[in-house]
């Protein structure tokens, strides 16, 4: 098919602190493996997408500057959590159109460098900004979401602290990941309370560094090709004053779109990187992907369905959580994974022989929407 | 390990007057929180819009209902180095239906208890539990 886009590199750097370096070096170090996956050189591609968040204006520029690229193209784009992802959904937009043959997607992220505690909100709203004022973050805002989950009987305290459990365990397995230790039950419930019922086990962590690239082509090459079969963005609705904050709807919104895309269902995905900033989200992200009718979320988990040598290993390389969530970087490292998964080159935490994966990232807290973006891609081999 | 911990810093919207009391409140007693609602659909929206909104003009201003219940919750620990102590944080409904979020006060909360909203100096409003 003409219109298809090839993912033909990926690289990623270790997700954690990287004191002393600078996002254009970290980025670069993403960019130089992508390009080594890939076989091609620098000035193979015509255009390149950089996503950040919080790196200050023309980062990508500041990128490339230094490898001879002749002056291509270079496009900044920022999405809250999903800019890595919507970088990618941009990029494949021009390679449809055959604007470019090859281009160059990097993600890039320094949170250490914002001194830790949580991600501010964007506050040049009124309501975000009342919200805000009286103490609304992204951890209260999944925290009510646990709370109503628990309220209504849709699982447990310790389902929510199995998800840490289970991911903190993938995470061991991946030498990109920035928590490299497992962790029980007990640890997690134990862990200080940050927004009840949520434990700090149960928080991706805010001190995080790292960077991940893609080389996305109109024409397979490199290693085992990789396509995307599907590539959407949504954008927050205005919710009801009766909204169900369990529904995750701009993520279901985004899921039901992406298999229409593709052609595929919930059943045909293998493998899923899906969006657990928090262990709320894990089991809400089930059901807005598909992987579990409304309600079965709890049970598909305790099942061992998503566990690395389950039906559908969902966070295999530890996710958020274990990984670790360079905003910028999140999107672009969950297809790094997802394709590795699919090629069977994912070493100690390879889930089996999956043909088709998911990725899923989500973000920007703004008062009166479920989030301000979601995006779901669907890759195949 | 560093946590995501909750924002510690102050509460700036007073300095900012992005959204001043005297516009969430009516003058009544006892006051009132104001909201817009669309002409046509009827769709309630807090807070109100400010006068500078293009939106303003096809909203027409209401009083929103003094009670309602608590949808959800979560009480937030602060970080131990901020010596910050633990507040609570909620949606509250209203009939509408609308549903607001802010924090809240009194003993016994719990998702459905029935919340009174009542004026606050530092936060513009504030959802006091009542007695159930």
């Amino acid at each position: 098919m003409e219109d298809t886009t090839y993912l033909r590199g990926v690289g990623m750097t270790r997700f954690g602190r990287h004191a002393g370096v600078l996002a254009p070096e970290l980025a670069q170090q993403a960019i130089f493996a992508a390009l080594a996956d890939a076989r091609l050189e620098p000035k193979d591609v015509q255009a390149v997408y950089c996503a950040n968040v919080f790196g200050g204006m023309i980062l990508g520029q500041l990128v490339v500057r230094d490898l001879g690229l002749a002056g291509i193209p270079v496009y900044n784009v920022e999405n809250a959590c999903a800019s890595g992802a919507t970088a990618v959904h941009l990029a494949r937009h021009a390679l449809q159109a055959r604007v470019y043959d090859n281009v160059l997607v990097v993600g890039v992220e320094q949170l250490t460098q914002l001194g830790g505690g949580t991600i501010p909100l964007q506050r040049n709203d009124d309501k975000t900004d009342l919200y805000a004022s009286a103490g609304m973050v992204l951890p209260a805002v999944y925290a009510m979401r646990a709370t109503r989950f628990l309220h209504e009987g849709r699982g447990t305290r310790e389902d929510l602290a199995a998800v840490a459990v289970k991911n903190r365990r993938h995470g061991a397995l991946n030498e990109h990941a920035q928590q490299r230790s497992e962790v029980t039950l007990d640890e997690v419930l134990g862990s200080r309370p940050v927004a009840d019922p949520l434990t700090l086990l149960q928080c991706c962590p805010s001190q995080v560094d790292g960077a991940a690239a893609l080389v996305l082509g109109r024409k397979p090459g490199g290693q085992r090709p990789v396509k995307v079969l599907a590539s959407v963005v949504q954008s927050g609705v205005l919710e009801a004053g009766d909204d169900d904050i369990l529904d995750a709807e701009i993520t279901a919104r985004a899921a039901r779109l992406a298999y229409e895309q593709a052609g595929v269902g919930p059943a045909d995905v293998g493998v899923v990187e899906l969006h657990d900033a928090f262990t709320i989200a894990e089991l809400l992200y089930y059901e807005a992907l598909g992987l579990a009718g409304k309600g079965e979320a709890a049970a598909l988990l305790r099942s061992g369905q998503t566990r690395i040598g389950g039906r559908v290993p969902v966070n295999p390389s530890g996710g958020l959580l274990a990984k670790g969530h360079p905003l910028g970087a999140t999107g672009v490292a969950q297809m790094v994974e997802v394709a590795w998964q699919l090629q069977g080159r994912a070493g100690a935490r390879q889930a089996g022989a999956p043909r088709i994966g998911l990725t899923q990232c989500t973000g920007g807290g703004i008062a009166g929407v479920d989030h301000a973006a979601s995006s779901v891609h669907l890759l195949g081999v | 390990m560093r946590s995501i911990a909750p924002d510690s810093r102050p509460a700036n919207h007073q300095e900012r007057h992005v959204n001043p009391s005297s516009s969430l409140w009516t003058g009544e007693s006892p006051p009132r929180l104001r909201a817009s609602r669309h002409v046509r659909s009827g769709t309630l929206r807090f807070p109100p819009f400010r006068p500078e909104s293009p939106l303003a003009a096809e909203h027409e201003p209401v009083n929103l209902a003094a009670t309602g219940r608590l949808y959800s919750l979560t009480t937030i620990h602060p970080n131990p180095k901020s010596g910050q102590a633990a507040f609570v944080l909620g949606y509250v409904d209203l009939p509408g239906p609308v549903r607001i979020f802010g924090r809240v006060r009194g003993e016994g909360i719990r998702v459905g208890s029935p919340c009174q909203v009542v004026p606050d100096p530092q936060f513009g409003y504030v959802f006091q539990v009542l007695p159930s």
